[in-house]
């Protein structure tokens, strides 16, 4: 008899690598065997293909069913799941995407990827009670150099280098048409330019928006745990109106509940 | 016949694009299956959404990863987040499925079934009593539907079942879909399954479509109930009584209303068959 473990690990075997079914199947039944250990070895393709569908909607929608379906089975045959859910399954495509682009398409797609790969981050990542403005009004003077915060929990920051924000709208807006209506004119992929993002999802909706270079500094430095008076700091060594714009900046962060206070 | 005084009565498995019509409807339901896996995350809408929800119907939990068959060590991080989670929407009881879904640290994502054997009983029984000791209570286990068997089965899936029952006190939930689509893959009489399993020990229901191939039939659970299991369930309520009744749609998901619709004819089937069984 074949211990249960070497039955798992032969199994497993084939179906990850496609090889043959375990000798210990039934094989006087009809359908033979194989046939049968193939609804298996489908299956965990198929399940994992539409499970990266899920996440990556905007990706899949760029490339078309075909295109996206080869391309997820790549990336399926690199990276096995080792997931309890398959919600957490495909962190890495953007990074598989990347290392094969050869074009500024593909670098684009690993672009998108990770824009919606943040997305479905915020979208269920834990609750949280965002410090506000007026928990810091009755602040003395003296405790706002040291004041210091991190991210709320669903907080992502991302730089990108194409358009692939925009290729995204345009994406979100084909998939929400009634498909008799056809897709919208897909934006030609541009890549070069650095973009910086920041999503959030202050209660059940997630947002997002573009930030300009120096603010995307200022909060990154700001998460990394500078405190306020070392972000006024770092902002005079550039600009004269260092504790102005840090204080600007600092109340658009609160006001879109981007904080946590530490 | 028995009649169970805690039926839960008759329920859906609750989806994302339920949600709002569910709240906004209420609809004559009387609980909802959650699908485990969905609501291990941090918060957000799947987490609200099942608060809100709960705070209207009874729930049970049902999972898919516990990989209970698995020959590698249970992941304890895992029954501890389901724990948590329980402690969360407070299920009338927790389920997953007798069967293996990965080794080795890595998951099929797939119910594979387990060869019944002695081996496999004496891996299982510990495993089983190690997850009911960390949730803290009896652990019900579906019966799943499978596409090969093993040379090395010793006995049937439902005496298997009923060995598991005896040895852990565990409890069962007997999909009816799950027993059709295996009798007719592997050539066995789907009432002597419902025969064979301990009588005392199923908790629930489950309904579900699946997609008939002539050679084999796949559980799909995007179809309607078909006739035949309709017929079958009818069976298992004259020899297991009132038992919670679970209706599952996974893809191609309907309307709600079409749900609660067929979720009335196990309803109905349920009162017609019990009136005559009295």
């Amino acid at each position: 008899m074949m211990p249960l473990d070497e039955l798992q690990r032969t199994a497993q075997a084939s179906v990850l690598g496609g090889g043959p079914p375990p000798a210990v199947l039934e094989r006087e039944l009809a359908p033979p065997a194989a046939e049968r250990w193939a609804i298996y070895v489908d299956a965990y393709r198929l399940r994992l293909v539409d499970a990266l569908a899920t996440q990556y909607p905007a990706l899949a929608s760029r490339l078309g069913r075909d295109q996206f379906d080869a391309c997820a089975r790549r990336f399926i045959a690199a990276q096995p799941s080792t997931h309890r859910s398959l919600r957490d399954y495909g962190s890495e495509l953007p990074a598989f995407l990347l290392a094969g682009a050869d074009t500024d398409e593909a670098r684009m797609q690993s672009d998108l990827a990770a824009f919606e790969w943040r997305l479905a981050a915020a979208f269920d990542a834990p609750d949280a009670s965002a410090c506000t403005i007026a928990e810091l009004a009755g602040l003395a003077p003296d405790e706002w150099p040291g004041l210091c915060f991190a991210a709320v929990p669903s907080l992502q920051r991302l730089s990108t280098r194409s358009n692939a924000v925009a290729v995204w709208r345009e994406a979100r807006q084909t998939l929400q048409r009634d498909p008799a209506a056809g897709p919208l004119a897909a934006p030609a992929a541009e890549y070069g330019a650095t973009a910086h993002w920041l999503i959030v999802r202050p209660e059940l909706d997630t947002e997002f928006r573009s930030l300009a270079a120096a603010e995307a500094a200022a909060l990154d430095q700001l998460l990394a745990g500078a405190s306020f008076a070392e972000l006024c700091e770092q902002l005079s060594t550039s600009r004269d109106d260092a504790a102005v714009t840090a204080a600007t900046w600092l109340k658009g962060w609160l006001t879109e509940g981007l904080l946590l206070r530490v | 016949m028995q009649s169970k005084e805690h039926s839960l009565g008759f329920g859906l498995g609750l989806r994302p694009a339920h949600y709002t019509a569910i709240l906004d409807s209420q609809p004559a339901v009387d609980w909802f299956e959650v699908l485990t896996e969905n609501y291990l995350v941090g918060g957000g809408r799947p987490l609200h959404y099942l608060d809100a929800i709960r705070a209207r119907y009874p729930v049970v939990m049902h999972g898919v990863s516990m990989s209970i068959g698995s020959t590698e060590p249970l992941d304890l991080a895992y029954l501890d987040s389901v724990r948590e989670l329980a402690h969360r929407c407070e299920p009338k009881w927790i389920s997953d499925h007798l069967c293996w879904t990965g080794t080795a640290g890595h998951n099929l994502h797939d119910l594979l079934p387990l060869p019944y054997t002695q081996a496999a009983l004496d891996h299982l029984a510990p495993r089983i009593a190690a997850v009911q000791e960390r949730l803290g209570r009896p652990l019900v286990l579906e019966n799943v539907s499978s596409y090969v068997s093993y040379t090395e089965s010793a006995i049937s899936e439902w005496e298997f079942l009923g060995e598991l029952v005896r040895r852990t006190g565990c409890r069962l939930l007997l999909d009816i879909n799950n027993v059709y689509v295996s009798s007719r893959n592997h050539g066995f009489d789907a009432r002597a399954f419902i025969d064979g399993v301990p009588l005392e020990a199923v908790q629930q229901f489950h309904l579900a479509g699946h997609l008939d191939l002539g050679r084999h039939v796949i559980d799909t659970h995007d179809a309607p109930v078909c006739e035949a299991v309709w017929e079958l369930y009818a069976y298992a309520l004259n020899r297991f009584g009132e038992v919670a009744t679970l209706l599952e749609r996974d893809d191609h998901i309907p309307p709600l209303d079409e749900l609660v619709a067929e979720l009335e004819r196990a309803r109905t089937t349920a009162r017609a068959t019990l009136v005559r069984a009295a």
